[in-house]
């Protein structure tokens, strides 16, 4: 008897807790790394009395299978990529904005009102927009030798140990464009040999495998790495603090160019609490501080004055007209997504 | 006692240190004044410092150690019970094989499957009802079902060892069923109690792939965490964490050791 | 006429029993049926389901996911799953070997410590049995590491280049396998060991029996029950493991757990990754079977 009453009492302790907290609480699921993890939090509380708790994922995939899996009602703001934005209206994962508690809206950029896959800002509001590119270290590999992806996937170069990106369409979509493809390519035969060369590569014995843009960043800054294809903002925020020995390119034959929006998932435990941090990011000046602290790109208008002037002259961060044109928005591929995954699970299993 | 040939003792005294490298190398390198790489520079105590200050981690501690204790109880009671139902009735021969069949299932499977199956059906359960979202209960339900047959076969071996003796005098001496199972029975299987709960609860502090599998935003426990953070980059916090973890294990060991060995 | 039987003792009727024993087992076995056999049959189900558009699941019966596992996809035939269920029944089974070999001499050294000392010893592989996974293969990274004696010396041999860690590769997984499952096969064969009757191996030394023959025929035999529980021990957890490989394989080295973990997660195929559990499941029952009839043979010995 006595144990059912202690079992009665934890399993309320432990639930009676958490709901208690949910009034006041919000849940986001983010990348890892996007934001000052310790300090934007705790701001956000102080500014309104919400606490936040933080989930990380590294990849649009990851935080796809999480939300399908039943994160739908468990998170209050998920940051997806643009072209997975198609999956989640199609299978009413994410819900419409309430624009009336999100006054902040005017700030965002026109561009960033009217996108194709979200016209209006029905579902998202524009977070952070970049670029995936090639991280390198300078003191192992020259500047003229990474200008181009070949210094990846050409097996007569050797850029020391080097670190490929865990992320489907991202990695898929570099090696298609080595090979002259399309980025968005769906066919068999170029998959196909976009998932050899990338079998090809990943056998190297200097090539470490699949990870995460932070874990592929992390590892070029502790020198476990030479080289590692990450997310531009994660790349600059490590160049900060180590110019002379890091540095970041957009290889000349192209690739992704990104925007990550916030999104309120179907059934989320806190949409008021939601709608607040959406409206509060948009503020001017703590988007600014957001941006300046990522290293990645605000489609925030009314933050421009407030940036950093280095990162606004950085063509990592904001690249330059020639760049743009090499770069590439991933799209949506509907029901062909499933050729593309798996081409992937091929990369990866063989 | 037989003196045993060197190169048996060399091969035995290599594979032990094979066995504690992994553990020595955290535990020195918990100490160690770098943030990146391996260089060796000067002892701190930083890192432990700083690990009382994250809250993820004081939370994912907590974490691991309701779901141990819950499962544990609920899965010691369950087996218990179970454990009995099996071994002191009567059941004919198919009936005895099947119900050891299922027993046996948790313990021998590769437990990915287990945890896919797990995955699979709460998926389709959360459709019927919100309780089964990915957290603690879910979890919990998880570690529950793999312990249950650990605690049942350490229970009924136990119960076998007892054998029929006692019970029959017992009842020989007009003694009612309750009375038998409170003070004769259960007593008697006082030590396998212990002993399965203690494997349960070890079993679930350890355990990581049902919990991957099943834990939701709230509840992610010590082995997952360590798990997140090491994909992203391993940090010296990380590795006083674990060097932690691994004297606490060390310090249920003992204990464990000492109180069956009275 | 009710048939009375006498039953540790007390004068009932068998249903009276039955009635009792279901009221013990019930709890327990519904439990096991509600979250381990059906969920199994669930999964079973789903491996004939199919995967939508959007990674979302669809309950319409195809025998894709089997044909695709047997290496029918959409690139053409590839025999790249069976290769990996393949190469997880490899690993696995070099681990085991590589444990057992390394138990024995382990074990014996236990046995031949004084009584009061044994207990320390036991304690000292027990210890690291308990140990967490994630933190016992992780804390592989740092002994593999660039700057370590290991990457340095396989560096200097050309085998790997230059200031890189001696992970991910299949050394690397093998390492941490068996650092793993090592104690799996520790502890069962000491449990056997200890029993082992040194007058039968005095015997055939006595006899002018090689050390080999020595060992096959007069310790291997008496030593069979705590072996084959090692053996299964490690041989069926090692086949699904998925920790090791993903941390020290990276995507290099692909086995089946970490497979079926992607499919559960990243790639949102669940239909694909319960088919390649069935396969897993069947593996697992093959090597049961063979440990179910050896271990008939022990009987006899």
């Amino acid at each position: 008897m006595k144990k059912l009453f202690l079992v009665w009492g934890i399993l309320s302790i432990v639930f009676g807790g958490t709901a208690f907290g949910a009034e006041k609480e919000l849940k986001i699921f983010i990348w890892s790394e996007y934001m000052d993890e310790e300090n934007m939090p705790k701001e956000f509380e102080n500014a309104t009395g919400i606490k936040v708790r933080l989930d990380l994922y590294e990849s649009n995939e990851e935080m796809m299978a999480k939300l399908q899996a039943g994160g739908v009602s468990q998170y209050d703001i998920i940051v997806p990529s643009d072209y997975i934005m198609p999956s989640l209206i199609n299978l009413k994962l994410i819900q419409p904005l309430d624009h009336s508690k999100i006054p902040n809206l005017k700030n965002l950029g026109a561009k960033f009102k009217e996108t194709s896959f979200d016209p209006g800002n029905k579902y998202a509001v524009g977070w952070q927009w970049g670029t995936v590119g090639l991280m390198y270290r300078k003191d192992r590999i020259r500047d003229a030798d990474v200008q181009s992806w070949a210094i990846i996937f050409d097996p007569e170069k050797d850029p020391g140990p080097f670190a490929l990106i865990d992320s489907v369409r991202e990695m898929m979509g570099i090696a298609l464009l080595y090979l002259g493809y399309d980025f968005n390519s769906i066919e068999p035969k170029e998959l196909k040999a976009a998932a050899d060369l990338l079998i090809q590569t990943k056998k190297r014995n200097t090539c470490l495998g699949f990870k995460g843009g932070v874990g592929g960043k992390n590892d070029v800054v502790a020198g476990a790495a030479a080289a590692a294809i990450v997310y531009n903002g994660d790349a600059i925020q490590a160049i900060a603090e180590d110019p002379k020995n890091l540095g970041f390119v957009v290889p000349k034959e192209g690739s992704e160019i990104w925007l990550d929006s916030m999104c309120i998932p179907a059934e989320a435990p806190n949409p008021d609490a939601a709608h607040k941090w959406i409206n509060w990011i948009l503020d001017p000046k703590v988007n600014a501080s957001l941006t300046n602290y990522n290293h990645f790109a605000t489609p925030n208008e009314a933050a421009m004055p407030y940036l950093d002037k280095e990162d606004l002259e950085n063509p990592g961060v904001w690249p330059t007209p020639e760049i743009m044109k090499t770069l590439v928005f991933t799209k949506d591929l509907g029901k062909d997504n499933r050729i593309m995954d798996e081409a992937w699970t091929r990369a990866k299993s063989h | 006692m037989r003196k045993s040939h060197p190169l048996i003792i060399a091969v035995a005294m290599f594979t032990l240190g094979f066995l504690y490298l992994p553990l020595v190398a955290v535990a020195v390198f918990s100490v160690n004044a770098t943030r990146y790489g391996l260089v060796w520079r000067g002892f701190t105590l930083d890192w432990y410092l700083k690990l009382c200050q994250n809250e993820f981690i004081l939370n994912a501690a907590w974490n691991t150690l309701v779901l141990a204790v819950v499962s544990t109880v609920a899965a010691t009671i369950l087996g218990t019970v179970l454990a009995i139902g099996m071994d002191r009735f009567p059941w004919g021969r198919k009936a005895n094989t099947s119900l050891d069949l299922v027993l046996h299932i948790p313990v021998v499977i590769p437990d990915i499957i287990l945890a896919a199956a797990l995955v699979v059906a709460f998926g389709l359960l959360r459709v019927v009802s919100s309780l089964f979202e990915p957290g603690l209960l879910n979890m919990i339900i998880g570690h529950i079902t793999f312990q249950i047959s650990f605690v049942a076969l350490v229970v009924r071996s136990r119960l076998v060892s007892i054998g029929r003796d006692v019970e029959e005098v017992a009842r020989d001496l007009f003694a009612s069923t309750p009375y038998v199972l409170r003070r004769v029975t259960i007593p008697l299987l006082l030590p396998g109690i212990v002993a399965g709960a203690m494997l349960a609860f070890t079993l679930s502090l350890d355990d990581f792939v049902i919990s991957f599998f099943t834990a939701g935003p709230e509840s992610v426990t010590l082995p997952l965490f360590i798990f997140a953070a090491v994909r992203r980059g391993v940090t010296p916090q990380i590795h006083a964490l674990s060097t932690l973890v691994v004297l606490i294990t060390v310090i249920l060991i003992v204990g464990m050791e000492r109180f069956t060995r009275k | 006429m009710i048939k009375l039987l006498v039953w540790y003792g007390e004068l009932t009727t068998r249903k009276n029993l039955a009635k009792r024993g279901l009221l013990f087992l019930g709890a327990g076995m519904l439990w096991l049926m509600v979250f381990l056999v059906l969920p199994g049959l669930v999964l079973i189900g789903v491996s004939f389901a199919t995967r939508g558009a959007y990674g979302e699941l669809v309950w319409e019966f195809t025998l894709e996911n089997y044909k695709r596992m047997a290496g029918f996809s959409l690139f053409g035939w590839t025999a790249d799953y069976i290769m990996i269920l393949w190469r997880s029944v490899w690993v696995a089974f070099v681990t085991t070997l590589i444990s057992v070999v390394l138990s024995y001499p382990l074990s014996f050294f236990i046995c031949a410590r004084p009584e009061r000392t044994r207990y320390f010893w036991l304690t000292l592989v027990i210890i690291p049995f308990w140990t967490n996974m994630v933190i016992r293969t992780y804390a592989w990274f740092l002994i593999l590491a660039p700057e370590l004696p290991l990457a340095k010396i396989a560096a200097f041999f050309g085998l790997i280049p230059q200031s890189a860690p001696l992970y991910p590769n299949a050394f690397a997984v093998y390492l941490g396998m068996v650092s793993m499952f090592l104690p799996f096969v520790t502890l069962p064969l000491y449990a056997s060991v200890e029993r082992l009757d040194w007058a039968l191996v005095e015997a055939a030394q006595d006899l002018y029996a090689s050390k080999v023959r020595v060992f096959t025929q007069a310790i291997l035999p008496q030593t069979m029950p705590g072996l084959s529980v090692g053996i299964i021990l490690t041989f069926v957890p090692a086949m699904g493991m998925f920790v090791v490989p993903d941390l020290l394989g990276g995507a290099k080295y692909m086995l089946v757990g970490n497979l079926i973990q992607q499919q559960f997660g990243a790639s949102r195929d669940w239909p694909f990754g319960a088919a390649i559990s069935m396969g897993l499941m069947v593996l697992t029952m093959i090597s049961l079977q063979l440990y179910r009839r050896r271990s008939k043979e022990i009987e006899f010995v």
